[in-house]
């Protein structure tokens, strides 16, 4: 298992740089970075995978963004928004993640969208950072949208990914934080172990058994 | 008013925790102000009384913070959500848990030895003239120059164009 932050923003988002960022986060304990911006390689001795994140716009843009980022081995990432763009998405080829889902509507997310997600693979992005920087209000609403993701996905077995969306190595965070963190939204080991392996089962997923006569 | 024997005290526990960005020494009182909002906003009062966190010292790169024993997960997680201290970016980073002060020490000297200074010398970043302000190894922390833009970029010795 190749233990991966899903999702951090390095220069110029933020104020660190991606060889700095894979040199932290092979010392908090990382084996790979999916970084938005960046080009797939190795920085600093650590894998790094493009990660290209979309928000913004109507579907029909989404489309043709995710269309144009699909590239070979990139992580396409896609904001989330209110339920029915969300069904959209999800029905698009070449999404891998869905992200931002502690900031959309109460509805956004629901059982069809979690079916749907379980059905094509997709994974719901659980990002740590409104757990550490926002207070009050707003970390609670995050919280409690990510306890109702976490029952979804153990009913209908979507994949989650766990990620820091650092903009600075400040932001970032060792595993052993981030799993006790996310210990805060019910997450077991197993369940931390699962999330933080799932970039490679969506990056290359398994193939569904033919039946050869 | 008498000391209380030994076995009736409380039993606690001290953390050390690494302060990022390096070579920055927060104020011992200013440091415990982020760590009790941390720990009162995440667990509220009732918990935050049960927690009771102090921070004991605070030198450049290190603090101890103490809390009663059993608490040490609840105070390691409020930790990892300290993001300022007066104003500054700051992360709080646990390295060990002990019972005593005395057994955090020799990790200490550890921790100060690896937080030094650098020469200050001047370099640039993506055509921006920058300040050295803090190297260990291939990291290096660098000060944007300027009346206004004084953004701290972390870097690596790659990542710099010398001058």
């Amino acid at each position: 298992m190749t233990i991966t932050d899903a999702c951090v923003c390095p220069y110029p988002a933020g104020d660190s740089s991606i060889r700095r960022m894979a040199l932290e986060a092979r010392e908090l304990g990382f084996d790979r970075l999916v970084a938005v911006g960046v080009p797939s390689g190795e920085y600093s001795g650590l894998p790094v995978i493009e990660g290209v994140l979309i928000s913004g716009g109507s579907a029909k843009d989404i489309a043709a963004r995710v269309k144009r980022a699909s590239t070979a081995g990139a992580l396409v990432v896609v904001q989330a928004g209110e339920n029915r763009f969300n069904r959209a998405v999800l029905g698009m080829k070449g999404v891998h993640v869905l992200t931002g889902i502690h900031a959309a509507d109460r509805h956004a997310f629901d059982h069809v969208t979690a079916k749907m997600a379980a059905d094509r693979r997709i994974a719901l992005d659980i990002s740590l950072a409104p757990l550490i920087r926002q207070r009050g209000a707003a970390r609670q609403k995050a919280l409690n949208r990510y306890l109702d993701i976490l029952m979804l996905s153990r009913k209908f077995g979507f994949p989650l990914t766990l990620s820091t969306h650092a903009r600075s190595v400040l932001e970032m965070r060792s595993v052993r934080e981030v799993s006790a963190l996310a210990s805060l939204i019910g997450f077991d080991v197993a369940d931390v172990e699962k999330a933080l392996g799932s970039v490679d089962t969506l990056l290359a997923p398994q193939s569904s058994v033919k039946v050869i006569s | 008013m008498t000391v209380r024997p030994p076995t009736l005290r409380a039993k606690r526990r001290y953390v050390l925790a690494r302060i990022f960005p390096s070579g920055y020494g927060p104020d011992q009182k200013d440091l415990y102000f982020a760590v009790f909002e941390a720990v009162t906003s995440l667990w509220g009062d009732s918990l935050a009384s049960l927690i009771q966190p102090a921070v004991v010292a605070a030198g450049n790169g290190y603090a101890i913070v103490r809390c009663l024993r059993g608490m040490e997960r609840e105070l390691g997680i409020a930790l990892s959500t300290v993001t300022s201290c007066s104003g500054q970016p700051v992360t709080l980073r646990s390295i060990t848990t002990s019972g005593t002060i005395d057994s955090l020490r020799s990790r200490i000297h550890a921790v100060q030895e690896e937080a030094k200074h650098a020469e200050m010398r001047e370099c640039t970043f993506d055509r921006r003239d920058c300040t050295v302000a803090f190297c260990e190894g291939d990291k290096v922390d660098v000060i944007e120059k300027g009346f206004k833009n004084t953004a701290r970029f972390y870097l690596t010795t790659e990542d710099l164009e010398e001058r």
